[in-house]
């Protein structure tokens, strides 16, 4: 028994599913219509599909799911009626958040208020203790008043409560104490402690984190129980049941729900995981991903085959204090809309279509040109062959709607169209400079992994603006999340910060630590089921050179040797220098915080490699277009994706169509089909 | 021209700036660039005007073109490739005060001068009378550090050791501010080579032409929403506390706005003298206030570039507080860039009346220097602190909050704690500080601290004596203070803008920061949305009575509205 991945990554309109026959590794993939009010019906929808084919319910040895739960009731403001315990004194600290408004417009906008406090101030209460920058306690805890205190939020039908002390990462002991305090007077409230959430310095970012972990926990465990249960239900019982987390691991069923910020940020992280895995198998070792959809296009780096890794993330200005994939998000998608302003000038974007009424070909009201509009204009699109045939778009409305901005601009349709489509790419190539070159990496070395609906309709010409070597466009671009939830590994991150100079730091007390945490991590990757021999454990501090702002985390092999510590110190420097363009190697450094990874390896997918079938390019002619590169229509052949064999070769212009996708292979590129079936395009003498 | 080209290079200019302050917060030394981010990047054209900003401090619009300007004056005809120039003289050239230390490299293409890559970063500290160089008492800029006229920092890529020695040697703090300096030419570079290739992209011809059409289209646009506005003459003032050296003497900041069709002039020569105090502000920030409220007013979202400052004109009067003569300091400038913000937009509440909204809290910083960190080395601790909003059309005032042109993040406590000789005792919103009104004053900040060793105490904030107004008949937010050892025998009150005041180990001090004024008449407020206030403890019971002629009461563990004596009062009021 045994034989079946299933994956599903819930979307706001379809739930994509990929399943992976463990035997024969035969991918197959689905899109069902998501069910906003109880995804788990989209999900058991999806699940039928494999039943149906005869597949054993019990042959499902592995599921994992990418959702947006949490996500969308913090958005939405659907989390339980949640309290907060602070440091008595200290009740600022949530409400003044960092105090400044986010640089740009809101500066000048009298009218921008930071998001609304997730906990009002009538349900935050003071706790009387304090502990001190070194971890004493300068003030004990008040047990009895803060019994009294923890009565009252009963009172007031808190339903989970979070933590936030003062220096509690050096000393949790009021907080956990506050925690069986709180287990007595109000056993059905949910509790998320600050030391536990995320141990680290800055108490803004780890009360904000610990918050919203609270707002969202029982909102979490509620839905994985019930998905639990209808899972169970249909005698789907593999113990390897995962939801995927925004540091691009995995965590199982009954963790995910005790830590829910932590998949808060989890949307993009399935497309990098399967971009990490297309590293590892197809020998692409860099990659900038390029997941353009409707509205918006995320874009990450991918340097040696490990994603960026950013410390600390927002989400609509809330602060979440985890390590997350870096990924830069800008406001440019299929929905896009190019308009004139009063001046005459050409805008396109920010303002998007949405789903309502979406791009004027899709016929559902839309008179206002988007991006999906242009690219339909130029041929890149045939009014037949979206979704498969499925959905006929109208070139006419679309005509009309680029027509409408044109004459505003004196301008031919097609002409305009190709500056909209230019002016977009732009705004995209300014993202991923953004990620890469300022960074300090060249993107010559780089290849650009498109994927989402629009991605591999603009990535060619993309990616030659930027003098990258080329572009991949994987098999199944437009469910590619849902095959990194195929992909991925457990992966729980674990810190502790304590502030000491590196100099006078002994290597005795940094082993310590980081044994503490390694203990921790051994014991909850053993609750999940695995064995020694399936865990790695990562280790890494975040450093500083003192009174210096900001920190920068740099890996430590174990066991420490000798010369560890000072190879340390060699290597932030180093480090800081390749990020920041100097050192001071003179300057004492600090160490801020610890960090420790704990990975449970899951038995490794391969992608599928195909080998030729001997079919030529011919066979998988779809048809002869007219499309427009570079102000000249041109003819060029359509090609139907899944004819497409393993080795043809062809030269661009040309277009290839699959249900999910269409990719343009503009004049002057060649594209190659690799073994792994993946679309490569070079521009030609690059 | 080619619309699509104009926004391809609109595009671009915005990625390039954003990419200098990036690497500039990156790579910036000191916690007041990374971590309070008191630093923006700008681009230039050959007359210094900006062609393309990253907004962080709105004051810098007016900056960078007079720092060009300087550099420019100085060195006109002999600036070549490779040159990187500092300047920070509010007199030769834009900063606002010495600490504001401007990079400016020029950019080449083909052998022509093509504009100018430039960043200013408040520097931690820059020499004279107190650690972080803002002497509330000083009389003169010579007593607010060292200034740097237009001077040649970086000849053929290489950098002038001879200068960055002096610099050092005037600097309380040398490794980050040189830091700083570094990180800043790193910010330059990165944004030549990104300008070099949009030149190679498009050429040089066609980019310049872009380069002045968007000017021209920020000035346009500006220009077609003005021609929209009511014409008329509208007048207002606000008063700062004092100057810092004649304490009860408060200051006046007058304007005089003219508007005809489409185009509008601001003439501030009924403003005061020039003070003896460091209140004193150059013309380059009055023209970014200016600036600043237009945008505001307009469309937050506007393209920046000079072509907004283009759109007006203004007139200040030489030997007045907005137009001083050298050598008048300017060290604590910002009170007196709020007064001006805050009667630009109390006079042209007139025009818009949708925007209106009353006055905010200002800012402030408190520095603290002394000698012994646990490195064992001279410090200069360093905090903005905000305060309540003034209410807006239609919203309440944003509690603990930077207002106006002001802008920093609150510093950590447990990084304060760790790295200072302090500990923070309270940091809470101020209950009752907002003004009453319609629409309510945000809420100040109360921070407390014990002094853990002997230090130098300076303090440069505003709305300590002259409360925030409220406007449309709100009442005014809670004035600020700043209390040594309060409730004790030694209690002192410093006044709002301090130097050197000697804090000993043991001394407790604590700021209460200003409430923001309140919006239209307090008693038209909802009574349920006083409720709201007293339950979350943003207005007491007895306030949300005597302000707002809410009765409410206790029912259990919840307030309540007491109906009939609520409609008692509110109609007896009126």
């Amino acid at each position: 028994m045994g034989r079946y991945r299933v994956t599903v990554d819930t979307g706001g309109t379809f739930s994509d599913f990929v399943y992976l026959d463990e035997g024969t590794d035969e991918i197959t993939v689905a899109k069902l219509p998501s069910t906003p009010d109880d995804p788990s019906r989209a999900i058991l929808a999806g699940v039928e599909v494999l039943l149906a084919k005869g597949v054993a319910p019990a042959d499902i040895s592995y599921f994992c799911h990418g959702t947006t739960v949490g996500t969308n009731a913090l958005l939405e403001g659907k989390g339980v009626c949640t309290g907060l315990l602070v440091t008595e004194g200290f009740r600022g600290i949530y409400e003044v958040a960092e105090q400044c408004r986010p640089h740009g417009a809101a500066i000048f906008d009298i009218f921008y208020d930071r998001p609304p406090l997730l906990v009002p101030a009538s349900r935050t209460a003071e706790v009387r203790e304090r502990v001190s920058a070194v971890g004493d306690v300068l003030l004990p805890l008040d047990e009895d008043a803060l019994r009294q205190t923890v009565r009252a939020l009963g009172a007031e039908g808190v339903q989970s409560l979070a933590v936030c002390l003062l220096f509690s990462f050096l000393h949790p002991k009021h907080e956990e104490r506050a925690r069986t305090i709180v287990a007595e007077e109000i056993p059905q409230c949910a509790i998320s402690l600050s030391s536990e959430v995320v141990p680290q310095i800055r108490e803004y970012y780890r009360l904000s984190t610990t918050v919203i972990n609270a707002y969202l926990e029982p909102i979490l465990a509620r839905y994985i129980a019930n998905l639990e249960g209808r899972l169970s239900a249909a005698r789907v019982t593999t113990p390897q049941k995962y939801i995927m987390q925004s540091n691009g691991g995995m965590a199982t069923f009954a963790a995910s729900a005790k830590k829910a910020v932590a998949t808060v940020l989890s949307g993009p992280a399935g497309g990098i995981t399967a971009s990490v895995q297309t590293c590892r198998t197809t020998g692409y070792a860099n990659l900038v991903t390029f997941d353009m959809g409707g509205t918006s296009c995320d874009v990450a780096l991918i340097k040696d085959g490990q994603p960026s890794v950013q410390n600390r993330g927002t989400i609509e200005g809330r602060h979440i204090s985890l390590p997350m994939i870096e990924i830069n998000t800008v406001s440019a998608g299929g929905g896009t809309l190019a308009r004139v302003d009063a001046l005459g000038q050409l805008q396109v974007g920010p303002e998007s279509a949405g789903a309502v009424p979406g791009p004027a070909c899709y016929g559902n009201g839309g008179t206002e040109p988007t991006i999906t509009d242009c690219n339909l204009v130029l041929g890149y699109l045939g009014e037949n062959n979206f979704l498969a045939g499925r959905m006929k778009l109208d070139a006419a409305a679309a005509h009309r709607a680029v027509e409408s901005v044109a004459q505003k601009l004196g301008m031919e349709a097609a002409d305009a169209a190709e500056g909209i489509v230019r002016i977009i790419d732009v705004k995209m190539q300014e993202a991923i400079k953004a990620i890469s070159t300022m960074r300090g990496h060249d993107l010559s070395d780089f290849y650009l992994l498109a994927f989402g609906g629009a991605g591999p309709l603009h990535a060619a010409r993309i990616a030659a603006e930027l003098g990258m070597a080329g572009v991949v466009v994987p098999l199944y671009p437009g469910v590619y999340s849902a095959m990194g939830l195929l992909m991925s590994d457990v992966k729980h991150d674990y810190i502790r910060s304590r502030i000491g100079g590196l100099a006078k730091t002994n290597s005795a007390d940094v082993g310590r630590l980081f044994d503490e945490l390694e203990a921790l991590a051994r014991q909850d990757l053993r609750d999940e089921g695995f064995g020694a021999d399936r865990i790695t454990i990562e280790r890494s501090l975040d450093l500083r050179y003192a009174g210096q702002g900001y920190e920068i985390t740099v890996g430590i092999d174990f066991p420490l040797q000798a010369d560890s510590l000072q190879n340390l110190r060699r290597r932030f420097d180093e480090t800081h220098r390749q990020m920041f363009g100097h050192t001071a190697p003179d300057e004492p450094v600090e160490i801020v915080s610890y960090r420790l990874r704990g990975i449970g390896r899951v038995p490794e997918v391969k992608l599928p490699k195909f080998k030729p079938e001997g079919r030529s390019l011919k066979d998988a002619l779809r048809e002869t277009r007219t499309a427009r590169f570079a102000g000249k229509m041109l003819d060029c052949p359509v090609y139907f994706r899944d004819r497409l064999d393993v080795g043809v070769q062809f030269e661009g212009p040309a277009i290839v169509d699959q249900l999910d996708a269409t990719t343009v292979i503009p004049a002057g590129h060649s594209a190659r089909v690799d073994a792994f079936k993946n679309i490569v395009i070079s521009a030609r003498g690059a | 021209m080619d619309a699509v080209a104009i926004e391809i290079v609109k595009a671009s200019l915005s990625g390039i700036v954003q990419e200098m302050q990036n690497s500039l917060f990156r790579t910036g030394f000191s916690t007041i660039v990374r971590e309070s981010q008191d630093a923006s990047c700008a681009l230039m054209n050959p007359k210094g005007d900006v062609i393309a900003q990253h907004v962080v401090l709105p004051l810098h619009m007016g900056a960078f073109p007079a720092c060009c300007e300087g550099v420019l004056r100085s060195y006109g005809g002999d600036i070549v490739d490779g040159d990187a120039f500092l300047i920070n003289h509010p007199y030769e050239g834009g900063s606002p005060h010495a600490p504001d230390m401007a990079v400016i490299t020029p950019v080449f293409f083909e052998g022509a001068l093509i504009g100018f890559c430039g960043s200013i970063a408040h520097k931690s500290d820059i020499g004279g009378p107190v650690p972080g160089s803002c002497s509330g008492q000083a009389r003169e800029i010579f007593n607010e550090g060292l200034h740097l006229p237009a001077i040649r920092y970086v000849r053929g890529g290489q950098r002038n050791l001879d200068i960055e020695r002096i610099i050092a040697a005037n600097s309380r703090t040398p490794e980050l501010v040189l830091g700083d300096i570094r990180g800043q030419l790193g910010a330059s570079r990165l944004g030549e080579q990104r300008l070099r290739e949009l030149l190679a992209k498009f050429g040089p011809a066609e980019s310049v032409a872009c380069f002045d059409r968007l000017l021209e289209l920020s000035e346009l646009r500006m220009r077609a929403a003005i021609a929209e506005w009511v014409d008329g003459r509208f007048e207002a003032e606000r008063f700062i506390d004092d100057d810092g050296i004649e304490l009860n003497k408060p200051v006046r900041v007058h304007v005089v706005v003219e508007k005809k069709g489409g185009s509008i002039s601001f003439d501030f020569s009924a403003s005061a003298d020039q003070t003896k105090g460091p209140a004193n502000v150059r013309p380059p920030l009055v023209k970014a206030a200016i600036a600043y409220c237009l945008i505001s007013l307009v469309d937050p979202h506007i393209f920046i570039n000079s072509g907004i400052m283009r759109s007006f004109s203004v007139t200040t009067r030489e030997g007045s507080v907005l137009n001083p003569r050298f050598p008048a300091p300017v060290n604590t400038y910002n009170a007196t860039v709020h007064a001006m913000v805050e009667s630009l937009f109390a006079a042209l509440s007139h025009v818009m009346p949708a925007r209106a909204r009353a006055d905010g809290c200002g800012s402030r910083s408190i520095i603290i220097g002394g000698r012994s960190t646990s490195a064992g080395k001279t410090y200069v601790q360093y905090e903005i602190v905000g305060g309540g909003a003034g209410g807006r059309a239609m919203k309440d005032g944003a509690s603990g909050t930077t207002v106006n042109q002001s802008n920093a993040k609150i510093a950590s406590i447990e990084i304060m704690e760790s790295e200072f000789p302090t500990r923070i005792l309270r940091f809470e919103l101020i209950p009752d500080s907002g003004g009453a009104g319609e629409f309510r004053g945000g809420l100040g900040i109360k921070r407390e601290y014990l002094n853990l060793a002997d230090a130098r105490f300076s303090i440069r904030s505003s709305k300590h004596v002259i409360p925030p107004l409220g406007a449309a008949d709100g009442g005014p937010g809670r004035t600020g203070d700043l209390t040594i050892n309060p409730g004790t025998p030694d209690e002192k009150h410093l006044p709002t803008r301090y130097a050197d005041y000697p804090l000993k180990a043991g001394d407790i001090f604590r700021l209460d920061t200003p409430g923001g004024g309140g919006l239209g008449d307090a008693f038209k407020r909802e009574p349920k949305k006083v409720l709201a206030d007293v339950a979350q403890g943003y207005v007491s019971p007895e306030h949300a009575l005597s302000d707002y002629g809410v009765a409410v009461a206790r029912d259990g563990n919840n307030w309540i509205i007491d109906e009939v004596k609520t409609k008692t009062l509110r109609e007896g009021k009126s």
